[in-house]
């Protein structure tokens, strides 16, 4: 096998666990919507996604209580995900946020954070979950 | 094509999209039975105006968006754009910045080559390389996620410094990797070059000489490969890299000859793996203590850079070659002008010395071998009335002489 | 033949078209679940295959502006008739083929180029640059693996005749005594050579990595397919299943024809059905190690190196094989002779 030297380690793998992360089922379940009902009432098991890193940059979280409406985060931002409202606070688009987490490092007051989570998919860019504020 | 020439009998157009083409670019190939006689390619397909939105924005966020000139080299546009704005404010970046930079910089070569070596598996029908390959870039991707909380589009480099310092306890992670990676080197060179049907398909096949990669300007690895000894990490030192040992890898070092062919621009990349290991490790050991950006206060960053005048060229070596950034503030929030000059755009004329002569079967790999980026190198795009022109370089000329007529007035 | 004789043969054509179609599907479905495995990777599901035909079953056939319409239609279904219609006159387990006093194994070499003619004629008639050079490559290897596979066809058939059979190259008799049972130790080391180049046949009669240059993905785009979707593509994909099971029916045939029956005393009505699954595992061994492990352990190769592969470096050792095998035969008349 000195000619082709991949052919060992390939005949080694079929013995071997798939590198895949089999997140969320093996296969694609028929109907996604209806795999997470059957997660939620406990009917079927979710595996678990690979862990995310310590500091992950996920979907921004808001300290509405905080906040002072300084407008940094506004002007800072470089996908303009970040609305300031007349109220004095700010409403975050998470559907334009690029996670760059810039706007966490400027906020005085530490309002803003990145969480862990990543599973954003939407259908509807205005959903209530891509809001934030 | 002179007239006696017998005309080629048929055309085969290649792209904009294809499945040899990881980015859109369109060929047209000018075909002799399976022999390639002539190519001509346009690109310009995937223009994002990503200039024209950097001119309306301020420079700290500016580089993120250079972060996503390209999906594989984050650290690469926002540090060259970095470099020409601390040129501009006159920033001196500490030290430990420059090391943390140089550490994320061959991160990133790493698993842009990886990456690379996967498509070149792929372009040859290799898939099970592919698979193989990208599963160890994981590592890599692992580490710099764990480094900067990003995958791709990282983040971390700002102005005056880097946004994330490496605590002590990332170095196991960072060492843990560098060895997998130094054991598996040997494995991944064994796979690629002792494989007989990699070779079959990569030696003397899409041959740039020594002379057309210098005529034709080229950078990078695929300049290198072709025995140009350039590398701006040993030219032209940025970063870390003046304290650095750092030499231009070229493909005589390991296979004793150069061929120009893309089977040492195979060799080039994988040695060029364990060369950034090396330059990683030496990076650790030797990165001194301090801050790790110029100005820690952003409100008081956007000033400086508020206040700057003058123009700056950042210049880094990326996986693909040299990349360049010009920037031009007039002491406006947002900078007057930029430029970005992608490495594939200095690559691409290296094609049609490869292509012609060469069969269809091997065009996917030698489009592939200089590791093409498109959507970093396409800057511009002439649409009038819906008709695409093209802009000789006379025109460019005058242009240009005319706008700096009118600039001195 | 009395009709209810042709009742007969109907009906196991029948079953045998049925047997191909699923069949061949499931070695699909079992070539891609293993080597995904050898990638690392999971894998679709072993019946992938068939949903695949039923998703494509359910699609609109579009016909190219350009191409000419009545070829572009008959070829698929050509290329599918063809490769069912091998089928039948090979064994299957331990049912003789069906239609096996009619046509013997020179008979099935020619009717492989069928659908791979099919394919050609499918391809040109698409008007597509990458559906023609397709063609023309498809031909070429057509005509590059001919010639190993006739030698091998020949050396097989050759020997046993030698060994005294009647009608050596009836599937029937060359099932019924296993080639290794009638050579000695050097036509052993023949008929094994034979097999290797049999096996190096395989993957280009399949169109499979390293020599599937008429499909070449990354180059092609799909070459010879490049213009066909919907049912007609279904009917390729059926026909690529088929021709999968008929490969590993051919080398089961000549070279691997026991059967579980053979060495375990069972009742007819289990006899057929346990050897029709012994058959499939044999099958899967056979493809394991002719198409699935090759095609993820090599890069593809360019058409030259194709031609030059199979006419140079192939046809001498199938010829050396063959001439081990007529060794074989004569060796024993020479050494009487000497005495």
């Amino acid at each position: 096998m000195r000619l082709l030297p991949l052919i060992p380690e390939l005949v080694r793998q079929l013995f071997r666990e798939p590198a895949t992360n089999r997140f969320p089922a093996k296969y694609l379940p028929p109907t996604v919507t209806g795999f997470l009902r059957d997660v939620a009432s406990g009917k079927t098991r979710l595996i678990p996604p690979v862990p995310t890193p310590p500091e992950f940059r996920g979907k921004i979280a808001y300290a509405r209580d905080t906040c002072i409406g300084c407008g940094l985060c506004t002007k800072i931002c470089p996908s303009h995900a970040i609305e300031l409202l007349p109220t004095k606070k700010v409403r975050i688009w998470v559907d334009q946020c690029i996670f760059c987490s810039q706007c966490t490092s400027i906020c005085p007051k530490s309002s803003l954070s990145m969480s862990a989570e990543f599973l954003l998919a939407d259908e509807d860019r205005y959903s209530e979950n891509l809001i934030v504020e | 094509m002179a007239p006696d020439e017998k005309k080629a009998p048929y055309t085969v157009q290649i792209g904009p999209v294809h499945p040899a083409l990881k980015e859109p670019v369109m060929f047209t190939f000018e075909m002799e039975g399976e022999q390639v006689k002539a190519v001509d390619f346009a690109p310009g397909q995937t223009h994002r105006g990503i200039e024209w939105m950097g001119m309306r924005r301020n420079p700290v966020q500016i580089v993120h968006l250079t972060d996503r000139i390209c999906g594989i080299c984050g650290v690469v546009h926002t540090l060259s754009f970095s470099l020409a704005v601390e040129q501009i404010a006159e920033i001196q970046v500490p030290e430990r910045a420059d090391y943390i930079r140089s550490i994320l910089h061959e991160f990133e070569r790493i698993q842009s080559h990886l990456l690379w070596a996967g498509v070149a598996a792929h372009e040859l029908g290799f898939d099970s390389l592919l698979h193989l390959t990208w599963r160890v870039r994981e590592q890599a991707m692992d580490v710099i996620e764990n480094l900067t909380g990003n995958r791709v589009n990282y983040g971390i480099v700002q102005v005056g410094g880097v946004r994330r310092d490496i605590a002590p306890e990332q170095h196991p992670a960072i060492e843990q990797c560098l060895s997998a990676y130094e054991g598996l080197l040997e494995k991944l060179l064994n796979l690629f070059l002792d494989d007989r049907t990699i070779a079959m398909r990569c030696r003397d096949c899409g041959i740039l000489t020594r002379k057309d990669a210098i005529e034709l300007c080229t950078v990078g690895p695929t300049a290198r490969a072709s025995g140009v000894n350039v590398d701006l990490r040993q030219d032209y030192p940025y970063a870390a890299y003046g304290d650095l040992d750092v030499r231009a890898i070229l493909p005589e070092q390991h296979m004793g000859e150069t061929h120009g062919d893309v089977f040492d621009r195979i060799v080039v990349r994988l040695l060029e793996v364990g060369q950034s290991c090396q330059i990683i490790r030496q990076c650790l050991s030797e990165m001194p203590a301090g801050p790790i950006t110029a100005e820690e206060k952003l409100a008081k960053l956007l000033l400086i850079c508020k206040k700057a005048q003058g123009e700056a060229i950042g210049r880094v070596e990326a996986p693909r070659g040299e990349c360049l950034h010009y920037v031009r503030m007039d002491g406006k929030e947002s900078p007057t002008a930029w430029k970005v000059k992608a490495s594939s755009y200095s690559n691409l004329m290296s094609w049609i010395p490869m292509l012609i002569g060469e069969q269809i079967a091997d065009i996917p790999i030698i489009v592939a071998s200089i590791d093409p980026c498109l959507s970093c190198t396409d800057r511009v795009a002439v649409v009038r009335e819906g008709q695409r022109s093209i802009l000789t370089k006379e025109y460019l000329h005058r242009l240009s002489v005319e706008k700096t007529r009118r600039l001195q007035r | 033949m009395t009709p209810a004789g042709i009742a007969v043969i109907l009906g196991w054509c029948v079953f045998f078209s049925l047997f191909a179609i699923a069949g061949g599907l499931f070695l699909l479905g079992v070539d891609r679940k293993l080597a995904a495995h050898m990638q690392a990777r999971i894998g679709p599901p072993i019946r992938q295959p068939f949903i695949d035909v039923a998703k494509l079953l359910q699609k609109e056939n579009v016909v190219p502006a350009n191409a000419i319409s009545s070829i572009f239609h008959a070829a698929p279904v050509i290329a599918l008739a063809s490769s069912i219609v091998i089928l039948f006159y090979l064994p299957v387990g331990s049912i003789l083929p069906v239609l096996g006093m009619y046509g013997d194994l020179v008979l099935v070499m020619y009717l492989l180029t069928v659908p791979a003619l099919a394919m050609v004629a499918g391809g040109f008639a698409s008007g597509s640059p990458y559906a023609t050079v397709g063609a023309q490559r498809e031909m070429v290897t057509m005509i590059a693996y001919e010639f190993p596979l006739a030698i091998v066809v020949i050396g097989v058939a050759w020997r046993i005749g030698a060994a005294g059979l009647a009608s050596p190259f009836a599937l029937a008799t060359i099932a019924a005594t296993p080639i290794w049972t009638v050579v000695g130790p050097i036509g052993f080391i023949g008929a094994f050579i034979l097999l290797l180049v049999l096996a190096v046949v395989t993957p280009a009669e399949l169109s499979r990595i390293p020599f599937d240059t008429q499909e070449a993905e990354t180059e092609l785009a799909g070459g010879l397919l490049v213009e066909y979707s919907g049912k007609n593509l279904a009917m390729f994909y059926l026909a690529q299943g088929v021709k999968t099971l008929v490969l590993a029916a051919v080398i089961v045939a000549i070279f691997f024809p026991w059967n579980l029956s053979g060495f375990l005393a069972m009742p007819p009505w289990l006899a057929i059905p346990a050897d029709l699954l012994f058959f499939l595992v044999k099958a899967i061994i056979v493809l394991f190690f002719a198409v699935t492990l090759v095609r993820v352990g090599m890069a593809r190769f360019r058409i030259t190196q194709v031609v030059s592969i199979y006419w140079r470096s192939l046809s001498v050792i199938g010829l050396f094989g063959l001439i081990l095998l007529m060794a074989d035969a004569a060796l024993p008349a020479l050494v009487g002779v000497g005495l």
